[in-house]
């Protein structure tokens, strides 16, 4: 019986949330939560108290008790009001998503979302939540405004689409539950997890190949530049810096070698996943030691360069990699 | 992975004494007024429950295991089963559902068990009003579902409770806006007269009243009870004291010993048939819940209002079903000693049948007087004046009668009260070939000055006869020959033994009389306005709100109406607290737009405040002064970080003053 119950109400649910997403379409980065789109449905809870005042009611009709009628219909006009405000504390909240930062597979990314309350009411109990997901509690006072961070769970590289975002309340007295269905076509995108190290390093490969010189090591100084954008700080040459009021890097031999490619076609063949993982420790490895590095993967090729920016437009190549052919 | 986290946290035994508290209170608040009635254990337990739960609380300890709770609660319902060896009725029913509340603040795990426990609190409560409905109770109903809700606020949060102060604003807003709702419920909600099961009875509490028996001691204990039978408002003026015979139950069977009512005949038409002749009264009675059909009325009632009522052959107005709960109606009467009826020889026989055996000495007697007399009517005037002239007395407490109680109570004792007067008395007519039957009711009551009404309590209870006269009923009051002052003065002064208990002693003082005659007058408004509030009253409220022939469709109708208006209302206030802007400065600002505007035109949306004052006081010079110290002021305030609320509010008071002519039309274009 709960399992025939359990699996009408979720068919339910699935029919609703079409009905929802055909209804209110694509939503723009910042959201008003108007009256037409918070719905309402009385809870478990909700069910139980509105079965209650009609027993209640059939008893007070039997025994013909004006106290009895007094407290259904004080009870009754209770569930009323309390629809009224379970809804009210949801409509007029704007939501404004913030985006995510771009994480590694695996790890959570965090959407961040401002929520304000632009009312002269404080907001109880909203429960924010990717639908279906856990959820992540706020109370506004008149006025406030509050950043959220909502996790989503990442398993893969690319380009992960949020799911539709649900913001629910079942206040005040959790007979009801207002919600609305937020969907702003949010993405965050995920780097492909790197490799290990151990296993990182595809065999005949290094920079010495490609550079003919050692990359590490101090024995290659070889004099001190001129500073430039992106160069590693481990690298300033402090005491002239502090001497001389100028800022100047040590030199390496190989600080100046032919810029040094990270190349799909320099690992072996197989799975293409292991094999972009190998790729993305490599870009890390590169940025790590703060020489130039370059990407060549098919379909397109990042020229050396270093630096953050460098590094995100690397591992954004590499998370991306086949999917955007296929769009 | 994300299920097991939630249902975790609704595991917890996480009530904060905050949100326990409020459920303590309620489940306390419920169970008060059931204390007195349901067996001392169930209280005992309910109790133990609850500090027992406190204490965990406190000591931040689990909840004890299904190993304890399973057989407890077996234990409590076979207990509840063993004291009341049944489920249904008040008290067991009361019991049972205390003991299921106590026993889920065990298991109060998440927010749904919370929710549960104060929904037994609201059937509990409402267990406690059929029990007892007093004036003070919808203040009690407003305490309880304060707490209740309160409780339901507070346990409905996940986590922390609500500040208490907040907690308890959102509960009155909520409780505020409900409570018009609810009035409109209870005056217009159609009341669909029950009951559609039984009733069980309630705590088996004896009501006192007439009964359709009449044995000699029977109305003694009535009159020992201060109970107050039914109240009366007279819409004239109210006949004496002495025409107020308000008629119950009419015995016409006689055993030797013991009156009884023969099963009543209902005559179809009866009413139409009645001859309306005398003075007649209306009056307005709120009756007592005596567990018995008939309503009483004054003698003789041509007309009521009650639902389902109907007169009997001998003039008793009663119900189809007893009389359960406090009932008002409205009825005419004819204020007449005499009750129609007719006479056929087998009525005759009947009501002239003695037991051959019984009373010989009365019978004997009779037989003498009525030879002696000139017809019937001087045989019964001898028998009063029998009455008045020996030394017969009227006492409360005479001492028990045999089995030939006339004979005993006529030639030995000579004392007693209505039911032996009266019964003597019909005892004699009948012996005459009189057909003769008892009447019993009220006589009298006692008028409340403040609240302009008549109280008639148990211990006006009283017996009459009617003789059958002429083709008439005729009443003849024998205690009225004994006791002139019984009829005329009411019961008060005709009996001052035996019977001072706390409220008699109360009376005896004018300040207590005044103080009794007001919290009577407190009952009865109560009675009459609220408890008896029904069906008729429906019909009588829509009557007043000119609605000529009011049906079910008016009531829902109106019903409709007032609940949409009042959600329109609550939405429309919510409107303004839920997303109106709390900014003073802008409002101005918008004001001073809207009459900037008036004097030339509106500002285009592009527009800075700046720019549109500068245009403005180029197209009407005459104002420029005034518009361009206007708006400076309101970017000065607007970005300056310090304005306070002084500064705003002269600003506001000067855009209020700002009253610039209107535009001529070509200006405007």
């Amino acid at each position: 019986m709960a399992a025939v119950l359990q699996t009408a109400a979720n068919s339910l649910g699935r029919r609703l949330r079409r009905w929802a997403a055909a209804r209110q379409g694509t939503d723009p980065v910042c959201v008003e939560l108007e009256p037409r789109r918070v719905y309402i449905l009385p809870t478990r809870a909700g069910l139980v108290f509105g079965a209650i005042v009609f027993t209640m009611l059939l008893g007070a009709m039997n025994y013909s008790n004006n106290m009895g009628f007094a407290l259904t219909f004080l009870l009754a006009a209770l569930g009323i009001v309390s629809i009224h405000h379970c809804h009210h504390n949801l409509r007029g909240l704007s939501l404004r998503a913030l985006g995510a930062r771009p994480v590694y597979a695996g790890e959570p990314l965090l959407f961040r979302f401002a929520l304000e309350n632009p009312g002269l009411a404080a907001r109880w109990q909203i429960d924010l939540r990717w639908d279906g997901g856990p959820a992540t509690a706020v109370e506004l006072a008149p006025g406030e405004r509050r950043l959220i961070s909502l996790p989503l769970p990442t398993a893969r590289r690319g380009r992960r689409r949020a799911p539709r975002l649900s913001i629910s309340t079942r206040f005040p007295l959790g007979l009801f539950r207002a919600w609305a269905w937020v969907d702003m076509d949010l993405a965050g995108l995920v780097y492909p997890q790197p490799a290990s190290r151990a296993s990182g390093t595809p065999r005949g490969e290094s920079g010495r190949q490609e550079t003919g010189r050692d990359t590490t090591g101090d024995d290659d100084y070889s004099g001190l530049r001129d500073w430039r954008q992106g160069d590693p700080p481990k690298r300033i040459a402090w005491k002239a810096l502090a001497r001389t009021g100028q800022k100047l890097v040590s030199e390496y031999l190989s600080g100046t070698p032919l810029p040094r490619w990270i190349d799909w076609e320099s690992e072996p063949a197989g799975n293409i996943e292991r094999r972009i993982a190998r790729l993305a420790r490599r870009v890390l490895d590169a940025d790590a030691s703060g020489l130039d590095y370059g990407l060549r993967i098919p379909g397109s090729e990042l020229a050396p360069a270093q630096g953050e920016e460098h590094r995100h437009r690397c591992l954004r190549a590499l998370a991306l990699f086949g999917e955007d052919a296929g769009r | 992975m994300n299920r097991p986290r939630r249902e975790r946290r609704e595991e917890a035994p996480l009530e904060s004494a905050g949100q326990l508290a409020w459920l303590l209170g309620t489940l306390l608040l419920v169970t008060l007024p059931h204390v007195p009635h349901v067996h001392p254990w169930v209280t005992a337990m309910v109790i133990g429950i609850a500090a027992a739960r406190l204490s965990l609380a406190l000591r931040r300890r689990r909840l004890p295991s299904a190993w304890l709770r399973v057989p407890l609660t077996l234990l409590a319902f076979a207990g509840i089963l063993a004291t009341y060896r049944q489920v249904s009725g008040v008290d067991a029913g009361s019991s049972l559902l205390l003991v299921m509340a106590a026993m889920k603040l065990l298991e109060t795990r998440g927010r749904r068990d919370r929710a549960i426990v104060v929904f037994i609190c609201f059937f509990l409560l409402f267990a406690a009003f059929l029990r007892e409905q007093a004036v003070w109770s919808p203040a009690y109903l407003l305490l309880t579902v304060t707490v209740a809700t309160m409780a339901l606020l507070q346990t409905a949060r996940p986590r922390a409770p609500l500040p208490p102060a907040e907690a308890l604003a959102v509960t009155g807003r909520l409780l505020l806006q409900a409570a018009p709702l609810a009035l409109l419920l209870f005056l217009l909600f159609p009341r669909i007269p029950g009951p559609f099961w039984s009733l069980p009875q309630a705590g088996g509490r004896a009501h006192s009243g007439l009964s359709d028996e009449l044995s000699p001691g029977d109305i003694s204990e009535l009159v020992l009870s201060d109970e107050v039978a039914f109240r009366v408002r007279f819409d004239g003026p109210p006949p004496a004291s002495a025409q107020l015979y308000w008629r119950g139950p009419v015995l016409a069977k006689f055993d030797g010993r013991r009156w009884s009512a023969r099963a009543p005949a209902y005559l179809p038409g009866l009413r139409r048939r009645l001859e309306r002749s005398g003075p007649e009264v209306g009056y307005e009675i709120t009756l007592e819940p005596h567990r018995q059909p008939w309503l009483l009325a004054l003698e003789t009632p041509i007309d009521w209002d009650a639902p389902k009522a109907a007169l009997s052959s001998t003039f008793t107005l009663a119900s189809i079903r007893p009389v359960e709960r406090r009932l008002a109606y409205r009825a005419r009467s004819l204020l007449s000693t005499r009750t129609p009826g007719s006479m056929p020889a087998p009525a005759r026989a009947a009501d002239t049948w003695l037991p051959p055996d019984s009373n010989p000495r009365s019978r004997a007697w009779a037989a003498e007087l009525r030879a002696a007399s000139r017809d019937e009517r001087d045989y019964l005037g001898r028998i009063l004046a029998h009455f008045r002239r020996e030394p017969f007395f009227y006492s409360l407490t005479p001492a028990a009668l045999g089995a030939q109680s006339v004979d005993e109570f006529l030639f030995d004792r000579r004392e007693g009260f209505c039911g032996h007067y009266a019964s003597a008395f019909a005892v004699l007519a009948r012996a005459a070939g009189i057909p003769a039957r008892i009447v019993t009711g009220y006589q009298g009551g006692e008028r409340n000055p403040l609240g302009d009404y008549w109280i008639v309590r148990q211990a006006d209870a009283h017996a009459w006869v009617e003789v059958w006269l002429d083709g008439h009923w005729e009443r003849i009051d024998p205690t009225a020959a004994v006791a002139p002052e019984r009829i005329e003065r009411g019961m008060d002064t005709a009996v001052r033994s035996g019977r001072l208990r706390g409220a008699e002693a109360l009376r005896g003082s004018a300040l207590g009389q005044r103080l009794l005659l007001s919290w009577d007058a407190v009952n009865a408004a109560w009675n009459r306005w609220v408890l008896a509030y029904g069906p008729d009253s429906q019909q009588r409220l829509l009557r007043l709100a000119g609605i000529a022939d009011p049906s079910l469709r008016h009531l829902l109708a109106l019903l409709i109406a007032g609940m949409s208006a009042g959600l329109a209302w609550l939405a429309w206030r919510s409107q303004r607290r839920h997303s109106g802007r709390p900014d003073p400065l802008l409002r101005s600002y918008r004001l001073l737009c809207r009459r900037t505007a008036r004097a030339w035109r509106a500002r285009r949306p592009a527009e800075t405040p700046a720019e549109y004052a500068a245009a403005a006081a180029r197209a009407r010079p005459e104002l420029a002064a005034q518009i361009r110290g206007l708006f400076e002021d309101y970017e000065r305030l607007r970005y300056e970080p310090d304005a306070d609320r002084a500064a705003i509010g002269r600003f506001e008071a000067e855009v209020r003053r700002f009253r610039p002519p209107r535009a001529p039309a070509r200006a405007r274009a």
